[in-house]
């Protein structure tokens, strides 16, 4: 890779509103398309012992109408714009979107505006999209072979019940769920001040920042939230878990164990470490373990990013007829051997070029930017991390690399969550 | 200071204009069409090598020939093994891989264009020169079979091989995977008789699109392909589908299950049918989206579903039209109830200005969004030139979906949801969902998992 290589920087305008909500601009007229992203400060990490599942539910509920949009009226009014939307819900945010042709900016931000204010919580609409929200569970997880383990190895590896708990939830608490807990959950979490704005695309930023401030700028804004405690013991909470998925037509294991913060030093080195492991089919494990020894089916590895302590996950599907403790042993001892060698410089290479491949095309879609800078604004307040995140990432050594597996993977401070199919037709 | 006002939608912006160019095109004397699409806004490019056979030309004693010989084709090549065209491809952060459809097979390649030559060579050498190393594809046959055991642990892909089945019948769109004895009977020999016969310059096309300068390309092109021979294009499979006489009720009997997976469709419209447009406004009023009849009905109104949607398959020889959702197991029926009053009101009902105006406006206002990305525009490109579409199809799709009235969506709802013809499938608990559904056809057959009939 040529040393010269440069990626020209997005620009970026960030400020606050009065009302404490923090607005960045991307104006950037690639396409005439603009997205914009709203992330609220809520996600499963915030939720009480006895309402999990509330962050998710109240993400269907933001759907659901508001003061001058009727119900499903946000789908219809997106849609019949020639734009795009979704939602979702994860243990640390809550983000809504759209993309819309550019010249639909104004609806977008009046759509966002009016339920960031008033959303319109009925009796009708909760039972109705609880039912959803039981059906969306049944078909990711309940109806899935495999679907449930990421949630359990969470459970294993977590002791702070923030961390710990589904997203999904419990359907026993969405059902004891009242509209008043509904709409109280709103007043805390859905402030002006507990969230996060963002447009990326085609626009004038004078235009834009005066529609912002025209839309959003006299919400009022609410107490901030009751601080939070993701902090977590260093050892996982369960090393070994049985677990007999009816569906499951093999025998298959996950393993997880539980590292740094996303964007601290370390656990830039273990996303790293992780993409030479088990990313792509050149990579150590996929060369050794589906190529090699031809043991395996399906072989997966990915980091979870949280702001809290987080976690990396290596998983595998063996063949019928394969020892697990045999393919268990190979993934030890190349995750060893990383520790006491380090990559290989050819590694090294692969692996900054993939960074800056993915950066690029990342570029393209101005859904990816707004997403990303509104995280980094959300989480980091500094979205102009955008720009500059790459570097760090490239400049990660061979010595940190070889230092951060042996000292959070090589360890017997994991879990183990195996798989056996209970079928009647396995 | 923008006026606001809160209670009504506002208007929209100026529009930005959007047009997709003309790409430039061009032969090589082996006959490969080539087609160029510059464009430098980023230091990117994407490149599919494309050919005129898929899955649907499988010889018939050797189903799955098509899939293998292309999954193949990066395992091993006169230059490289399988280990160091992995290693080659990734080291560049780049991307190539290679898939068959039922009508077409692809090799795609991206990658930061300071690597444009290094991946052309690297398509260049799996596509002219792949070894089919005897070891590999016996690993491929292998892997494949257990693959295909674990599909049959999912619903989806349960559901749709009985939909496949009975609406293509006889034709070859109905067989949607091989079997593992297929699979067996893959020898070394089939896939280099295959390869030497299908992967020929006169049934492919080369697409670019990106960061590239079409003169460069052209001479990097003839250096890496012009000596490649021409062949003789293969004969497309000829028969249409025959059409479906009674409505038919079919359940996959998943013990246990706990939801529905329904699918209910009938023969419709192949790719290049004059009803493309019509019947596309047509599905987006009734299904294609979250704002679309059967979402807001069965979802919105009913909570039956995680989502319900309609869909058209429009392929190159033929399609089909069908409806899906997967329900809990207890509203099955409800939900068949729901899904057929839905189809018998786009029959019998004219559309509203309203509504119509809505799903054209959907249309043709996502069109500058799909094509955003290099990806999203490469797709488009690929489609148009592989249907063999119209040269300004792009630049009047959006003019063509204004086009369509209320009395055309009537009309193709009349001819395309053929409701008393349809198939309708239903993975899931077979003594749940039964009792809730044998009034919806005369007869009833019931299939395990593994695709016997029980």
């Amino acid at each position: 890779m040529p040393h010269s290589f440069q990626i020209p920087a997005l620009s970026l305008e960030q400020y606050t509103l009065p009302n404490g909500l923090r607005v960045v601009l991307n104006s950037d007229g690639a396409a005439p398309v603009v997205s914009v992203a709203v992330y609220y400060d809520v996600g499963s990490r915030n939720e009480r012992e006895d309402r999990t599942g509330f962050a998710h539910l109240f993400e269907h509920m933001m759907f659901q109408g508001s003061e001058n949009v009727p119900k499903a009226g946000h789908f219809q009014h997106i849609m019949k714009a020639g734009g795009t939307m979704n939602g979702t819900t994860s243990s640390e945010r809550t983000n809504y979107y759209e993309t819309m042709p550019a010249d639909q900016l104004p609806l977008a931000l009046w759509l966002e505006s009016d339920r960031m204010r008033s959303l319109a919580v009925t009796q009708e609409n909760l039972e109705n999209q609880r039912e959803a929200v039981k059906e969306e569970k049944r078909l990711r997880y309940d109806n899935q072979p495999y679907g449930q383990i990421f949630d359990l190895i969470n459970e294993m590896i977590y002791g702070n019940f923030a961390n710990a708990h589904s997203t999904i939830g419990s359907m026993d608490h969405l059902d004891a769920a009242s509209v008043e807990d509904v709409q109280e959950f709103f007043r805390i979490y859905y402030a002006p001040n507990n969230a996060v704005l963002v447009l990326s695309g085609s626009f004038d930023v004078a235009e834009a920042k005066n529609l912002v401030d025209g839309y959003f700028g006299d919400i009022p804004s609410q107490p901030l939230p009751p601080s939070l405690d993701v902090s977590e013991p260093p050892a996982v909470v369960a090393k070994y878990r049985e677990w007999e998925d009816k569906l499951a037509p093999f025998p298959a294991f996950l393993i997880g164990w539980k590292i740094p913060a996303r964007r601290s030093r370390e656990f830039y080195a273990l996303y790293l470490a992780g993409k030479i492991l088990y990313e792509g089919d050149s990579s150590r494990l996929y060369q050794k373990l589906v190529k090699g020894d031809e043991a395996v089916i399906q072989l997966f590895g990915f980091t979870d990013e949280r702001r809290g302590p987080s976690s990396i996950f290596i998983g595998a599907i063996p063949k019928p007829d394969k020892d697990l403790s045999k393919i268990r042993e190979t993934i030890m001892l190349e995750i060893e051997d990383l520790a006491i060698h380090g990559p290989k410089t050819e590694e090294m290479e692969k692996i900054k070029n993939q960074l800056i491949n993915d950066s690029i095309r990342m570029r393209q879609s101005s859904m990816a930017r707004a997403q990303q800078i509104a995280e980094f604004a959300l989480y980091d307040g500094d979205p102009g991390l955008i720009n500059t995140e790459l570097d760090i990432l490239l400049a990660v050594t061979k010595n940190e690399i070889r230092d951060v597996v042996g000292k959070f993977l090589n360890t017997d401070n994991r879990s183990l969550l195996n798989v056996k199919p209970a079928g009647a037709s396995a | 200071m923008t006026l606001i006002k809160r209670q009504s939608p506002p208007e929209p912006l100026a529009p930005i204009s959007f047009e997709i160019e003309h790409p430039f095109r061009s032969k090589l004397a082996n006959g490969l069409e080539v087609v160029i699409f510059p464009n430098n806004k980023l230091p990117l490019v994407s490149f599919r090598l494309a050919f005129q056979s898929g899955d649907i030309q499988d010889p018939a004693d050797a189903k799955g020939l098509t899939s293998a010989t292309t999954s193949m084709l990066t395992e091993g090549t006169s230059e490289y093994t399988s280990a160091q065209l992995a290693e080659k491809i990734e080291r560049l952060g780049a991307g190539l891989s290679a898939h068959a459809s039922d009508d077409f097979t692809t090799i795609a390649a991206s990658c930061l264009s300071l690597y444009s030559e290094e991946i052309l060579h690297l398509v260049a050498d799996v596509v002219l020169r792949p070894t089919f190393p005897e070891n590999e594809l016996d690993l491929y046959r292998r892997n494949t079979i257990e693959h295909l055991k674990f599909q049959r642990s999912q619903p989806a892909f349960l559901a749709n091989e009985q939909s496949a089945r009975l609406i293509y019948g006889e034709h070859p769109y109905s067989n949607i995977s091989p079997r593992a004895e297929d699979i067996q009977k893959l020898e070394r020999e089939k896939l280099t008789a295959f390869h030497h016969q299908r992967f020929i310059a006169s049934n492919a096309m080369l697409i670019a699109v990106g960061d590239v300068e079409p003169d460069a390309l052209m001479k990097d092109l003839d250096d890496l392909f012009g000596d490649w021979k021409q062949g003789s294009a293969p004969e497309n499979v000829a028969a249409s589908p025959a059409a479906r006489k009674a409505r038919t009720l079919t359940i996959v009997d998943r013990p246990g299950s706990a939801q529905s997976n329904i699918v209910i469709g009938n023969l419709a419209i192949r790719r290049t049918s004059p009803d493309y447009f019509a019947m596309l406004v047509m599905n987006q009023v009734l299904g294609a989206g979250a704002s679309s009849r059967v979402f807001m009905n069965l979802r919105e109104e009913k909570g039956y579903t995680y989502g319900a949607y309609t869909r058209l398959e429009t392929k190159k020889l033929a399609g089909d039209f069908e409806a899906t959702a997967e329900v809990r197991t207890a509203v099955t029926g409800d939900s068949l109830r729901e899904f057929f009053l839905e189809f018998d009101r786009i029959r019998q009902e004219s559309v509203g200005e309203v509504e119509l105006d809505d799903a054209k406006n959907f249309l043709t206002g996502v069109f500058p969004l799909r094509a955003e990305t290099q990806e999203g525009l490469t797709n488009m490109i690929v489609n148009q030139h592989l249907y063999s579409l119209p040269d300004d199809y792009l630049q009047t799709y959006r003019d063509n979906v204004r086009g369509v009235s209320a009395d055309e969506v009537q009309r193709v709802a009349q001819d395309y949801i053929r409701t008393e013809e349809m198939a309708i499938v239903i993975v899931g608990d077979a003594k749940e969902v039964l009792p809730q559904v044998q009034t919806y056809a005369e007869s009833v057959e019931v299939f395990d998992t593994e695709g016997n009939r029980k």
